[in-house]
């Protein structure tokens, strides 16, 4: 970090990702990495709509005599409730399913009720315990890494995860975008699928064991990996944001809540002011890069964004006092946790740093030059 | 206000809410601060607190819940569960609660309800009847979370307490509790007549119909719970209340 301080050339990213590189153009590796994800997931056009009109005849085939074709989770959020507009205009039969981790906004509650209420679609909430989970939150905040919000993404998924096998639904479809969801640095958020690196915070830091908190096991999740299939379907149609926001103002009666995830007021509040404020990330930044290079907004455009606050400072102060009281902390308490030193993912234990670690690199090593020695005893013996 | 209240009802089981069913299988909710203020944002016209095992548990009130709740909730709140003495009604009007429900004290200690009314005035005393029908037909007032039959009529028994000083009566049916399928017309209608207080209607109320009904059959407010917590037929936890202007149409 004692580097000189740069920019892209292309994007916004700077060096506020520690890990940033950049090529001979000065063009960083988020760009070369957008570039291959947006040849590799996205299919648009003509090519897309064919492939999606087979998939979803594969999904209605896959879920005969099931109570749905798939599951979609809904926050509220541009994103999901699309991806709900979506299927159900496709003659899907979703089950939508919501996590209520204790932060969701009116805004957030009354958009999934309008929705869901008009495109006649059932909803499943899952209801994290608030006395375990803020224990939880607090952890994570005291373990000073920059990402608050793992614990949250990793039970929506495992929310996600349990219900499929429970209705034996194959599909999950997703909001994820390639257009919008490049830049985000590792640095900045890592280890949402990693319950030892969530557990060993909690052990860390938090008080008592985690009873009911919904969490993917490390077999778990490989085995979802071949026995779900994760739909990003808006990866295969031609979407642009403020043109979706727009049809679902429409046609849903929904309401825009601000920035990127502002539906809950702990997301709003940790990428608004605790990020920026302890650890000098702007999430925007990475958001805004993406869609840069998606063209669905220009450098100098994002630029002028960044330089507005995250969010209007007097709904900062008092978000802060409410987040504050509702996690049981007191100010000088959320006071030291902002002023305590910095953290990564890598200072705790986790599945990750055993499958990157040293030991398990080795041994790695050792099957592939065994894998390829015999690869060449092979090809000797043929010749 | 021109139209009756309407008033989600909320149950406390330790620190969390809960809903349940014909009094039963209390099913989880979340955290009451995060749904307060949702229905802050919502303009609701008050909210009903009622702590289902304080006096099953034979305690206090949790003032200091109570006190997280009261800070962040901008319309009036009426309390009820583990009320016993004097000194419960001033700690609790102390960190703002505005009415007072009793349940199991009004009937163990009708004396209560007369002190309370002449310390923060009939309009802050609040008695919540809990009926059930009997095999024969007949309605009783059960106490301590619907366990305790005390063999008394409700009508009766509304009557009396408002002699006492009782400032509002909230009838609520145990039998219709969580089934969403209407309220108790009948007995609403037989307490609303018998009495000249506000009659506040709960148990059962699934839709926006329900609660007109209960206002026609003499109730001055509906309360409900499922209705403002539950969505869809699987019955997801996601709050809610009616619009203001859908509430104008179908209220009398
Ligand atoms: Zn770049």
């Amino acid at each position: 970090m004692t580097s000189e301080y740069r920019i892209c050339t292309r994007c916004i990213m700077d060096t506020t990702d520690p890990d940033i590189v950049f090529d001979e153009n000065g063009v960083c590796n988020h760009c070369h990495d957008h570039d291959r994800l947006m040849k590799q997931k996205v299919v648009t056009g003509k090519a897309g709509e064919e492939y999606l009109q087979k998939l979803v005849e594969q999904m209605k085939r896959d879920g005969r005599g099931k109570p749905y074709d798939c599951l979609i989770g809904v926050s509220g959020g541009v994103d999901s409730t699309y991806v709900a507009f979506l299927v159900k205009k496709m003659g899907l039969r979703p089950l939508a399913v919501h996590m209520d981790n204790g932060w969701d906004s009116e805004l957030a509650v009354k958009n999934i009720e309008e929705t869901l209420k008009r495109l006649g679609i059932d909803l499943h909430t899952e209801v994290l315990d608030w006395e375990e989970f803020k224990s939880l939150q607090v952890a994570f905040l005291k373990s000073s890494t920059p990402d608050s919000e793992i614990p949250s993404d990793h039970a929506i998924w495992a929310v996600l995860g349990d219900l499929a096998d429970k209705l034996k639904v194959k599909y999950i479809v997703s909001g994820f975008n390639v257009r919008t969801e490049t830049h985000l640095p590792r640095a900045w958020s890592q280890g949402h699928f990693d319950w030892k690196y969530i557990r060993s915070v909690n052990q860390l830091f938090g008080r008592g064991k985690l009873k009911t908190f919904p969490h993917i096991g490390f077999f778990t999740y490989y085995r979802r990996l071949l026995t779900h299939r994760r739909v990003d379907i808006l990866n295969y149609i031609d979407f642009n944001k403020a043109e979706a926001m727009k049809i679902l103002e429409q046609e849903l009666g929904w309401r825009y809540y601000g920035g990127k995830h502002y539906e809950s007021i702990y997301t709003r509040f940790y990428q608004g002011y605790i990020l920026p404020v302890k650890f000098g990330y702007d999430k925007r930044r990475s958001h805004l890069s993406s869609l840069i290079c998606s063209g669905e907004t220009t450098r100098p455009a994002a630029l002028s964004e960044l330089d507005k606050p995250t969010y209007q400072p007097s709904m900062q102060e008092e978000d802060r006092e409410y987040v504050v009281k509702k996690l049981g902390l007191t100010d000088d308490e959320f006071e030291s946790i902002l002023n305590a030193s910095k953290k990564t993912f890598w200072d705790y234990p986790s599945y990750g740093r055993i499958i990157e670690g040293p030991a398990l690199k080795f041994l790695y090593n050792i099957g592939r030059n065994w894998y390829r020695a015999r690869q060449k005893r092979a090809h000797q013996a043929e010749a | 206000m021109i139209r009756p209240r309407v008033i989600p009802c909320m149950l406390l089981k330790g620190e969390g809410l809960v809903k349940t069913v014909k009094f039963k299988d209390p099913k989880y909710l979340g955290d009451p601060i995060n749904i307060v203020r949702i229905f802050n944002d919502k303009e609701v016209d008050e909210l009903i607190f009622l702590d289902i095992l304080a006096t099953t548990e034979n305690r206090r009130p949790n003032f200091e819940l109570l006190k997280k709740i009261t800070s962040e909730c901008f319309m009036p709140l009426g309390y009820g569960g583990g009320i016993r003495d004097m000194d419960d009604v001033r700690q609790l009007l102390s960190i703002g609660v505005e009415k007072f429900v009793l349940n199991a004290s009004a009937v163990e200690n009708p004396a209560l309800v007369r002190l309370a009314a002449d310390h923060a005035g009939s309009q802050a005393v609040v008695i919540s009847i809990d009926v059930k029908k009997t095999l024969f037909g007949k309605y009783e007032v059960f106490t301590r979370a619907g366990k305790k039959g005390t063999g008394l009529d409700p009508v009766k028994f509304a009557v009396d307490m408002e002699k006492q000083g009782a400032g509002e009566i909230f009838v609520n049916s145990i039998d219709r509790d969580g089934t969403m399928q209407g309220y108790d017309l009948d007995l609403i209608k037989r307490v609303a007549e018998a009495v000249t207080v506000p009659v506040v209607a709960c148990g059962g109320a699934g839709n926006v119909q329900h609660l007109a009904e209960a206002v026609k059959a003499g109730a001055s407010a509906a309360a409900a719970g499922s209705m403002f917590v539950f969505q869809g037929p699987l019955r997801g936890v996601l709050i809610s209340y009616p619009a203001q202007d859908e509430l104008k149409r179908v209220m009398p």
